[in-house]
Order: structure tokens, then C-alpha cells, then sequence
């Protein structure tokens, strides 16, 4: 009786478990999320290291909100201001989507300025992390331009002249300043064609750009494993000092042994 | 300044400790992630709440959309998000037109390279803060000058339309125009059109991107055709210039802002 009870649960688990063991054998991709689950940690880790997952959530949260705003807005210079106030007044739970998606950026760059400052302090940019500082400088700038582009959308009055300012700006770069500009202006001055290029810069080359960097930076960080807090032991430059298995006590079990030296010199 | 191969000890040896001593990502680090993305969510729909309703009534986040884009509009103050307001500010602090650039490219060029040469630089390996000085002094004058110019350009405030109106009868009694009628509209619009967000002029408005004081523009002796050229598309006149067109205004506006221009001797 027991025999075939155990028989049983074994072919219960077995069946339970298929689809997953199908899914593994031909992707892998349960022992890649199981690795990436259970990989340990430095056991001191804490709640600063909380800030690159909160900035993740910050972006996701952009995308989300991002993906239902494209759902109502018009990129077209005589609807997109109305196509915002629509948004904003009559779609259902038009002004929450518009109002996280408005106020998330913000949260998503102080969030982004706050993760480098601890990953600054905490010295987690150094060997072997040196390139995920880079990509994490890289995903800072790309998302100052996503600021930036999104900024002309509603196309309110601060919106267009803050944008034309903006765009003069980047023109008195050297060299590369006045190609720059009449490709983001899409022409010699701002027109219909701006908020169009706008629009798709905003919604697909920086946020493809930002996934494929926030890839890679993730990546990095599984790979190289969390940097510990540099109050922890192998924060130092140098190796600790090796364990002290046998304490130095001088004079009572053993004798010193300068002390030894010392009383042979008289003796010579 | 440590060498690569201790380096790559110390990576060794944080390995090895993370391996002993170090805890499962899953649920210990995760728990904290969860909690932090919870908290980042929770204060995205607060803001996006707060700025729809407001506290008890007042706005403290601001409008959720300004007047539609008026290309052709005559006072607009261009203003980037508040994330930039760094930016923004540092542009007044270069008041010569020679040096605007340091502040539009320069310093945000050179900001981005050494954030993104960093870890070369600092190659030691010692991540203790109590023995990284320089670090600690660069991250607190970074903290506090970004802190200073941020306020600095959330609290900047422009020269209001009226204000700057009830300037021109003492402008066109020092500069000697009151019998031009021609150049007293020019006046009027020129006090109207936001010119004084960026220019001087009789120590009236700011001086913004490098905009000149336009005190004395006329004794250059550029001629009333060039300062219609230049209005209309200034970055045409003078390439590089920052200075958004104004051909919306009209040929006969334009005309008239051009005899005002023309008109400005300087003060005796």
C-alpha cells in the first residue's frame, strides 16, 4: 500500500512538474530564473540597495502609463493640445495615467540621481563593476533626453517655447550642434514635422534604448554579484589580516621570543 | 592605486565571502525591493493626485496644462522641467555672449566625461568611506551646487510684460525717440514679445544665452534691413544664435521693433 501511494504522488509531481521541465529542456529558462532567485547576496546588504530596483519600478511604471497615454494622444500640432485635455478631463482614469506618467518621470530621475549617489558612496563602481557604472551613466543621460523630448508633447505654450529654446541650444554645439538641431526640428524651424519626430523619439528609439541599456545593466549585476556596503569586511584595499589562530601571547605558555633573544645576548 | 591583481584578489576574495556567508536574493533582498517599488508607486499616485486636486484647493504642483502653442504669441517665458532647472540656471551665470557656450556644451560635456571616466580614474580599490576624502568633498560640492542652481532656477523670476511697459516713456526720453511713433511701437513690442527674458535693456530684463544688452544696438549701424533679417530667423543672420524667430510677428511689427532697435542710440 505505502509502495504505490509513494508510486502515485511520484507520478502526480511528475505530471505537475512537465510543463516545466518541458520549458526548461528546450529554453533553459527555469534555471535561469532559479539562478537569478536564489543567487546569494552579501549577507549585510540593506535598504540602500533598494534604489536600482525602485528606479526599475519607476520606469516600468513609464511604460505602462506611457503605453495607454499613446492609446489618446494625437502627435498633430492642431490636436495633440486637445487630444491632452481629453485625456486629462474626459477619459476615464485619463488624468491618473497622464499625472503618473507626468510626475513618474520626475520620480524616475531623482530615483536615478539617488542609485548613482549610493552606488558613487559606496565605491560600487569600481573593478570589476567599472562597465556597469558606464551603462548606469548611459541610461542617466538617455533618460534626461526622454525628459526632454516628452517635455514638447502637451504642446502647451511652456512646452513649445522651453522645446525651441531647447533645440537652439543643442544647435550651438560645435560641429555636429546645427545638424543635430535640424534633425530633431525636422527642418529649419519648428513645425508640424518637431512634435511628429517628437513623438516617435519619445515613444520608440529612447524608451527601445532605455530597455536594451536597463538589459545589459541588469545583467552586469547578476553577473558581477551586489557590491557589499563599504562598512563591511572586504570593503578595505588590503586583505584583512589573516585569522588570528594562534593570538600572540607572550610570557605565559610560550616565551616571547624576543624575549628569549633578549636573555641569550648577555651570554655571548 | 592598486594593481590589477589585487584587484582581481579582492574580487576573489569577495566571491568566496559572498559564497559563505552571503544570503539568497530570494526572499531576503527581494522582500526589500518589494517594499521600496510598493512605497515608489504608492508616491507616483500621490503626486499625480496632489496635482489633480490639489491641498485643500491650492495647486501646489502647478497647472495640468497651459494656453495651446501659439507659435505667433508675444510674452512667453521659456521654462525646461524642473529637472533641468540646473541647466537653466547655469546659463545666466554666463552673461557674456563668448561664454555661453561653456555653459549650454561645455559644462554638461565635461560633466558627462568625467562621470563616465571615473573608474579609471579612481582605481584604488578601498571603498571605506573614511578613507576617500576626495570622494566625499566631490560628492558634497556635486550634492550642494546642483542643490543651489536648482532653486536658483525654480525661484528666477522674469521681467513681467507690464513692468517692462511702464519702462518705455523713460526709455524714449533717454534715448530721444518720443516723437517716433514708428519706434515707440517697436517699444511696446519689444516689452511685450518676452524680448527682456534674455535681453537688457536700460537696465531692464536679464541677461540670458548670451543675449546682448540691446541698450545701444543702434549706434552699430547695422540698418533697419538687418534687424528685420535678423528677427525673422536669427540663426540664419547669425548662425549658432540661441535666439528663438519671430517672424510670426509680421512684416509691419517687425518693421516697427526694427526702428525702435535702430533708434537705440544709448543713453546719454
Amino acid at each position: 500500500m505505502a509502495v504505490t501511494s509513494t508510486k502515485k504522488r511520484g507520478k502526480l509531481e511528475g505530471a505537475a512538474m512537465y510543463p516545466l521541465d518541458w520549458l526548461e529542456e528546450r529554453s533553459g529558462l527555469v534555471g535561469g530564473i532559479k539562478y537569478f532567485l536564489f543567487r546569494k547576496v552579501p549577507g549585510d546588504t540593506s535598504w540602500w540597495h533598494t534604489l536600482g530596483s525602485a528606479t526599475l519600478t519607476a520606469f516600468l511604471v513609464q511604460l505602462v502609463t506611457g503605453v495607454i497615454l499613446a492609446m489618446y494622444y494625437k502627435p498633430d500640432v492642431n490636436s495633440a493640445h486637445e487630444s491632452v485635455q481629453h485625456i486629462t478631463h474626459d477619459v476615464w482614469g485619463g488624468w491618473l495615467v497622464r499625472g503618473m506618467h507626468r510626475w513618474g518621470a520626475s520620480v524616475f530621475i531623482i530615483l536615478l540621481f539617488m542609485h548613482m549617489g549610493r552606488v558613487f558612496l559606496f565605491g560600487a563602481y569600481k573593478y570589476p563593476r567599472e562597465l556597469n557604472w558606464i551603462v548606469g551613466v548611459l541610461i542617466l543621460a538617455t533618460a534626461l533626453f526622454e525628459g526632454l523630448t516628452g517635455y514638447l508633447l502637451p504642446f502647451d505654450q511652456t512646452a513649445y517655447w522651453a522645446t525651441v529654446v531647447a533645440i537652439n541650444i543643442n544647435g550651438t554645439a560645435p560641429f555636429v550642434g546645427p545638424y543635430l538641431a535640424t534633425i530633431l526640428r525636422g527642418g529649419a524651424e519648428i513645425g508640424p514635422d518637431t512634435l511628429a519626430r517628437f513623438y516617435s523619439i519619445h515613444m520608440l528609439l529612447v524608451p527601445g534604448a532605455l530597455i536594451g541599456l536597463i538589459g545589459l545593466h541588469l545583467y552586469l549585476v547578476v553577473r558581477l554579484g551586489v557590491t557589499s556596503p563599504p562598512w563591511s569586511k572586504d570593503a578595505a584595499d588590503r586583505p584583512p589580516d589573516p585569522e588570528p589562530s594562534a593570538p600572540p601571547r607572550s610570557g605565559l605558555v610560550q616565551p616571547a621570543p624576543r624575549a628569549a633573544g633578549v636573555r641569550r645576548r648577555p651570554s655571548e | 592605486m592598486s594593481s590589477l591583481d589585487q584587484r582581481r584578489a579582492g574580487f576573489q576574495r569577495y566571491k568566496a565571502r559572498v559564497k559563505k556567508d552571503g544570503k539568497p536574493f530570494y526572499p531576503f533582498a527581494m522582500f526589500h525591493d518589494t517594499v521600496m517599488s510598493l512605497v515608489v508607486v504608492c508616491v507616483i499616485i500621490g503626486l499625480a493626485v496632489i496635482w489633480r486636486y490639489g491641498i485643500s484647493g491650492n495647486h501646489i504642483l502647478g497647472s495640468l496644462i497651459g494656453a495651446p502653442a501659439d507659435p505667433g504669441t508675444r510674452n512667453f517665458v521659456p521654462r525646461p522641467d524642473w529637472y533641468f532647472y540646473f541647466l537653466f540656471y547655469l546659463l545666466r551665470i554666463f552673461k557674456w555672449p563668448e561664454s555661453v557656450i561653456l555653459a549650454t556644451i561645455g559644462i554638461p560635456t565635461l560633466c558627462l566625461v568625467l562621470l563616465l571616466i571615473l573608474p579609471f580614474v579612481d582605481t584604488r580599490t578601498e571603498r571605506r568611506l573614511s578613507r576617500r576624502p576626495v570622494a566625499i568633498v566631490a560628492a558634497a560640492l556635486v550634492i550642494v551646487s546642483m542643490g543651489v542652481l536648482t532653486y536658483k532656477g525654480a525661484t528666477a523670476q522674469e521681467a513681467i510684460a507690464s513692468e517692462v511697459k511702464a519702462a518705455i516713456p523713460s526709455w524714449a526720453k533717454k534715448q530721444g525717440f518720443q516723437n517716433n511713433q514708428e519706434a515707440l511701437k517697436g517699444a511696446n513690442l519689444f516689452a511685450e514679445s518676452g524680448c527682456t527674458n534674455c535681453h537688457t535693456y536700460l537696465g531692464t530684463g536679464s541677461s540670458n544665452l548670451g543675449a546682448p544688452d540691446l541698450s545701444a544696438e543702434g549706434a552699430k549701424g547695422k540698418g533697419i534691413q538687418f534687424q528685420i533679417d535678423h528677427l525673422t530667423c536669427p540663426s540664419c543672420v547669425n548662425p549658432g544664435s540661441p535666439m528663438p524667430p519671430f517672424k510670426a510677428l509680421g512684416p509691419d511689427n517687425l518693421k516697427a521693433l526694427a526702428t525702435f532697435l535702430e533708434a537705440s542710440k544709448g543713453s546719454k
